[in-house]
């Protein structure tokens, strides 16, 4: 059982080595191999997601391992699950087959390669969420950027290189001083690189944590995007082919939110507490106004792509309440913006394959020709604006529920600020639909496009059900996330309380706040009612 | 039937039926054939109503019925395991809700059929995708009416909203039509921005968001309770209330289209005829009254909102209804009449005489949605003409369209003993004597605005009627008209009968209870008790005034201006409307532009976004990020480099000539030092 969460990370990995061995003609052997692999990837994962103890006395980590990999400098081979985790490597294995699935038409240009890629990026993103040890973190965190890089840079569109350079060299700057920050705190916590060791044993003074914060946040927020740091995104989302774009979308994004879950704030809390405003104020920062960058955008990638800074715009606003509706919202939102983005993406993908061009204008009145695509991509759009019944409103508003209950000071205008969103939202993805599918058709090209084809409706139709489940049953994702939550929050109870030892008066300014109606507590409900 | 079990599992029946026929005909509906599709969404429509009246017996013995409620939607338990964020889904129905849920079952059940007979001209898949979003809207609003939590409504209020968007832009061929949907969503989101601060402040002073609880958490509080702990600690409730309840407000200026969100609502007429009698008239644009409603006794703690929504509605009934004076699209008047009368309910909520409200909102749902189909009928006969001025002379071409429209025209006039006189009077009267603490005027302001725009409604409504149905035909098209199908004319009939019965709701009963007292009022007043109880002291009623001149002064009102229409449009001053109009033609042109309202939004909201977004996306995204940090400073140190490569480009007597310079400058230096 334990063994599990290895062979998960590996699997994709030992699949892209067998593929190696297929001669590279064989294009369908390719695809189908690589198929298999992710979805066997994926039914395995399955077994996590019922083996997993949600209970608040089960162990933090679960599914752990540890084994000596470099012992004289204190790495290890050490990987294991919280609830945050779980869901991201579930969200990761559940989205990559519909990925391969849906490059088979695609990508026709070196597809062994391309699928090798894919299954090497896999077990990168999955090593990131398993790893316990900073410097395999930091190994599969570097990994993930090869295949990208090459994903982009080979299978991309006409600007690709420019594009590829950029992303690469955004986060690679980004990714090394993490690395510096990693080495530090090896020297400060007894000299090893393990996680829980760092987080137990790091001594470092206060300024030392702020720069060791803000080395990691740095690292994370390039990957969020947030902020002012997103510019890469837009140009690596339109050049990317397809399935580079949904694994983008889909999962990358959130190794920087998960990142500040899992690094910058349980390690560094009280550093953290000092730049929350900070951050916090960028967050609510990005939602505006990557949803403002979305009204004037022309290509529909580069406008799902400013629309994906807005909604980790509100990702990171619910890690940054500090509450633990903030926090779980948060991690429900990156779970639903992989389904819905990663959704739209795919659709988007499956409109360039028809007419091999992303502009709007390009466009207009398909509703008629292709209308399970365009009810598809209504769906996912409703999704991704929030509307109650679908995931994004879970998760729209928990945050920003979270963030208005929460004890930050000011509370109620980041979370006011931030629902704007919700408004602006509406403007730009109903803009998209109504100049994409409604009205009258213009180009000719238009005239006979072929409606959802069966692969096609293999691809989409997960997520769709997906959206509606989670929109009505989130329950079951939200349970597992609770104990990491709250973990969380108790390792800043305590460093709050230590920052009051120092500083007398200081007020608490995370968990959440009490009702302000001290009888609301108590107050049964529906008098006189048959029940 | 007087079993309260069956009552509660018939319930969430009432949402599911209807969702399981949008489901079908959603999926397989176009490949069913119209009379299928037709058979599953009235099947659906007619269970529904059934499970609606078997729920209803239990409401009018006066119980109450709960469903679920302890099943979770989701929570989120804090590390002290008490969960602030709590959400269940719940269904409650008392007489308010029990109330919308008849006229929602019932008058949606009826525009069902007349829809079948309606929308027959659509192909098999428009046809399917029609009835889908008729039965999903019923679905949503049920879900609207029934939950037992502001956020279940809110689930309701933005399905519905969904629908709406999906209606108005039916025919999406039609770029119009596709962008009037999109507004009516876009505006109505604005609204639900305001929700939503509403139920946040909500939670944060009660940690709940259901109405029972919400209501047991009141009670004993006063304005001046001081809050204790959140956000709002140190505020009275009454301030925070004041916050919480303009929040929702805000909302129900968005779904309920008034001033200054209502632009939406005249443009949500490109959908197709029976959706705007159905959502855009006598359901959906509704919601917004009943939040007020049914969050009474929230607002009846904050003084202020409640004139602020007193106010709003009395602007917006004079407003609309002036807009209403200029329009030639029968739908168009209609839809202004529909804000208008909308203006006319908030007047009775935000003064405190909820069940006046509520009344006018289920007297309107009726003959608003006879005059709405009336006006489908009559666009069938016209081959889709809808403006009036082509029309005339229809009395003796389409005869029980004329009667119905007739008879629903007079019940919105106010003409007694129809049922709009009896609800829209109590309205006023309720409003004269109303007494706001934070602004006493406010209810002597909105009688007399209100009075205003109820001899509008007579002149606009009667000036309509007469345009389409008197005199002569003043087009070919208007002499060919003929009468519409059966299934067509029927509804319209049960409406119209609808529209006249329903006074029975209005008539009062003082001679039975020995006090003044309505037969809707009575019935109501268990919903309303806490809240009156608020307003006018615990146990205590409005000051009785028994005073019956308002009532007067209305009646007086709408027929002396129904009176003026036939004159100006039938009788002897037929002249005058011409004549008016070239006298002041600017003015004219101003008011068929409705006020230019539109327009002025555009420049200054809608541009202002646009253009602001543009702004920033080339100044900061393009130029400070990208151009200045991004590629900047790698041209910065390219060029640099550029720079240092000048030196070694491997050119020997470049090397020399930088190396005897360069001598020459360290001598010229050291020697120069040197010597001094």
């Amino acid at each position: 059982m334990n063994n599990l969460l290895s062979i998960i990370v590996f699997l994709p990995l030992f699949g892209a080595l067998g593929l190696a061995f297929f001669p590279a003609a064989e294009v369908k052997q390719h695809r189908v191999l690589a198929l298999l692999v992710s979805l066997v990837t994926f039914l395995l994962s399955l077994g996590l997601w019922v083996g997993f103890d949600a209970s608040p006395g089960a162990a933090e980590f679960q599914f752990e391992i540890v084994a000596p990999w470099v012992p004289s400098l204190g790495i290890g081979y050490h990987v294991g699950l919280d609830g945050v985790a779980l869901l991201l490597t579930l969200l990761t294995t559940a989205l990559t087959p519909l990925v391969v699935l849906s490059t088979f038409q695609a990508v026709q240009d070196r597809v062994k390669e391309f699928m090798i890629a894919v299954l090497v990026l896999e077990t990168a993103m999955l090593g990131s969420f398993a790893a316990l040890d900073l410097v395999l973190f930091y190994v599969f965190w570097e990994t993930m950027l090869i295949p990208m890089y090459l994903l982009i840079g080979i299978w991309g569109s006409e600007n690709r290189l420019y594009a590829t350079v950029k992303f690469f060299v955004y986060t690679f700057v980004a990714s090394v001083l993490m690395l510096v920050a990693i080495l530090y705190v090896r020297a400060h916590d007894g000299g090893s690189f393990d996680y829980l060791a760092a987080r137990n044993a790091l001594q470092a003074s206060g300024s030392a944590q702020r720069w060791l914060f803000l080395a990691f946040a740095v690292a994370f927020a390039v990957k969020v995007p947030m902020f002012p740091l997103h510019t890469w995104l837009p140009d690596a989302h339109t050049e990317a082919p397809t399935a580079g774009s949904v694994i983008l979308a889909g999962v990358l994004l959130k190794m920087g939110t998960f990142g500040f879950f899992r690094y910058a704030l349980p390690l560094f809390p009280e550093a953290a507490l000092h730049y929350r405003p900070i951050i916090a104020t960028l967050a609510v920062v990005g939602i505006v106004y990557g949803a403002l960058m979305c009204i004037v955008q022309k290509d529909m990638k580069r406008l799902v792509a400013y629309s994906s800074v807005s909604h980790l715009g509100f990702v990171m606003l619910g890690l940054m309440a500090l509450t633990a509706e903030g926090l779980t919202g948060g991690v429900y939102q990156m779970l639903n913006h992989g389904v819905s983005t990663g959704g739209l993406f795919l659709l988007v993908g499956m409109l360039y394959e028809r007419r091999h061009t992303r502009l709007i204008s390009e466009y207009g009145g398909i509703a008629k020709q292709v209308p399970w695509l365009a009810t598809a991509f209504l769906v996912v759009t409703l999704s991704s604006i929030g509307l109650p019944g679908t995931n994004g409103f879970v998760g729209e508003f928990l945050i920003l529920s979270g963030t208005w209950l929460g004890k930050l000071h000011r509370a109620p205008w980041y979370a006011a600020v931030g629902a704007t969103g919700v408004i602006l939202g509406a403007v730009y993805m109903l803009w998209m639909v109504e100049k994409v599918f409604f009205g009258r058709i213009v180009s000719a090209a238009n005239r006979h496009l072929p409606d959802l084809s069966a692969r096609e409706v293999v691809v989409i139709a997960p997520l769709i059900v997906l959206i509606v489940v989670m929109g009505l049953a989130p329950q079951p994702f939200l349970d597992p996330a609770r104990p990491a939550v709250d973990r969380l929050l108790a390792r800043f109870q305590t460093a709050e309380q230590q920052l009051q030892n120092v500083q007398p008066g200081r007020p608490p300014s995370t968990g959440t706040e009490t009702p302000g109606l001290a009888a609301a507590l108590t107050a049964p409900g529906l008098e006189g009612t048959v029940r | 039937m007087d079993n309260p079990t069956v009552a509660q599992s018939g319930l969430w029946l009432l949402i599911l039926l209807p969702l399981a026929g949008a489901l079908v005909n959603g999926l397989v509906g176009r490949k069913l054939g119209k009379a299928n599709v037709a058979l599953i969404a009235i099947g659906a429509m007619v269970a529904a109503f059934l499970s609606a009246l078997v729920v209803y017996v239990q409401v009018l013995a006066g119980r109450n019925v709960a469903s679920g409620g302890s099943e979770n939607w989701f929570h989120v338990l804090g590390p002290d395991g008490r969960a602030m964020v709590s959400i269940a889904w719940g269904l409650w129905v008392d007489r308010l809700s029990g109330t919308l849920l008849l006229v929602v079952t019932g008058v949606g059940l009826l525009i069902h059929v007349y829809s079948t007979s309606y929308m027959s001209h659509e192909d098999d898949a428009g046809y399917a995708r029609f009835f889908t979003y008729l039965n999903l809207f019923v679905a949503a609003m049920l879900t609207l009416v029934l939950g037992d939590s502001l956020v279940l409504t809110f689930v309701g209020w933005e399905g519905v909203g969904l629908c709406s968007y999906l209606l108005i832009g039916f025919w999406y061929t039609d770029e119009q039509k596709a962008f009037c949907g999109r507004k009516a969503f876009v505006t109505n989101r604005i609204g639900d921005f305001g929700f939503l601060i509403g139920v946040f402040t909500i939670l944060s002073i009660f940690g709940t968001a259901n109405y029972g609880q919400l209501a047991a958490a009141v009670k004993g509080h006063g304005v001046d309770t001081l809050l204790t702990a959140g956000a709002f600690a140190g505020w009275t409730l009454g301030r925070a209330l004041t916050l919480a309840t303009l929040g929702l407000f805000v909302g129900c200026c968005g779904k309920s289209a008034q001033l200054p969100l209502y632009v939406w609502l005249p443009d949500a007429m490109a959908g197709p005829t029976p959706v705007s009698a159905l959502i855009h008239a006598a359901t959906m644009v509704t919601a917004g009254v009943y939040l007020v409603a049914r969050t009474s006794f929230l607002f009846a703690l904050a003084p202020a909102t409640m004139a602020t929504v007193c106010l709003v509605g009395a602007l917006t009934a004079v407003f609309a209804a002036a807009i209403a004076f200029f329009q030639n699209d029968i739908k168009k008047v209609l839809a202004y009449s529909t804000v208008s009368q909308l203006g006319f309910m908030f007047i009775g909520v935000g003064a405190g005489v909820y069940f006046a409200g509520v009344m006018h909102l289920v007297t309107h749902a009726f003959f608003k949605a006879c005059l709405f189909l009336g006006a489908g009928s009559v666009m069938h006969g016209m081959h889709e003409d809808t403006d009036i001025r082509n029309m005339g002379g229809l009395k003796d071409k389409m005869p029980h369209t004329r009667m119905t429209f007739l008879i629903a025209t007079m019940a919105i006039t106010g003409i007694v003993p129809l049922s709009g006189f009896f609800s829209k009077d109590a309205i006023l009267a309720g409003a004269l004597n109303s007494e706001n603490a934070a602004f006493p005027a406010v209810g002597k302001i909105a009688y007399v605005l209100g009075t205003i725009a109820a001899a509008g409604t007579a002149f606009y409504m009667m000036r309509c009627y007469f345009l389409t149905f008197s005199g002569k035909p003043r087009t070919k098209v208007a002499e060919h008209a003929h009468e519409s199908s059966p299934a067509m004319t029927g509804v319209l009939w049960i409406l119209a009968v609808l529209s006249v019965v329903a006074l029975l709701l209005g008539l009062p009963r003082f001679e039975i209870f020995g006090r003044w007292g309505e037969v809707f009022g009575d019935y109501m007043h268990p919903v309303f008790a806490q809240a009156l109880g608020i307003l006018h002291g615990e146990g205590g009623e409005a000051a009785e005034h028994v005073a019956l001149w308002p009532f007067a002064v209305a009646w007086g009102v709408a027929l002396a201006s129904g009176a003026l229409a036939w004159a100006m449009y039938v009788g002897n001053l037929r002249e005058v409307p011409g004549k008016l109009a070239r006298a002041f033609p600017g003015f004219y042109r101003f008011g068929v532009d409705k006020f230019r309202v539109d327009e002025l939004y555009d420049l200054f909201v809608v541009k202002f976004v646009k253009n602001g977004a543009w702004v920033l996306w080339k100044v900061v995204d393009r130029i400070v990020i990208e151009g200045i940090f991004v590629n900047g400073i790698p041209r910065v140190l390219a060029g640099l480099g550029r720079f240092f490569r000048l030196g070694q480009n491997g050119d020997l007597q470049r090397y020399a000539a930088v190396i005897a310079v360069a001598a020459a400058v360290v001598l010229w230096v050291v020697l120069g030092t040197g010597a001094r």
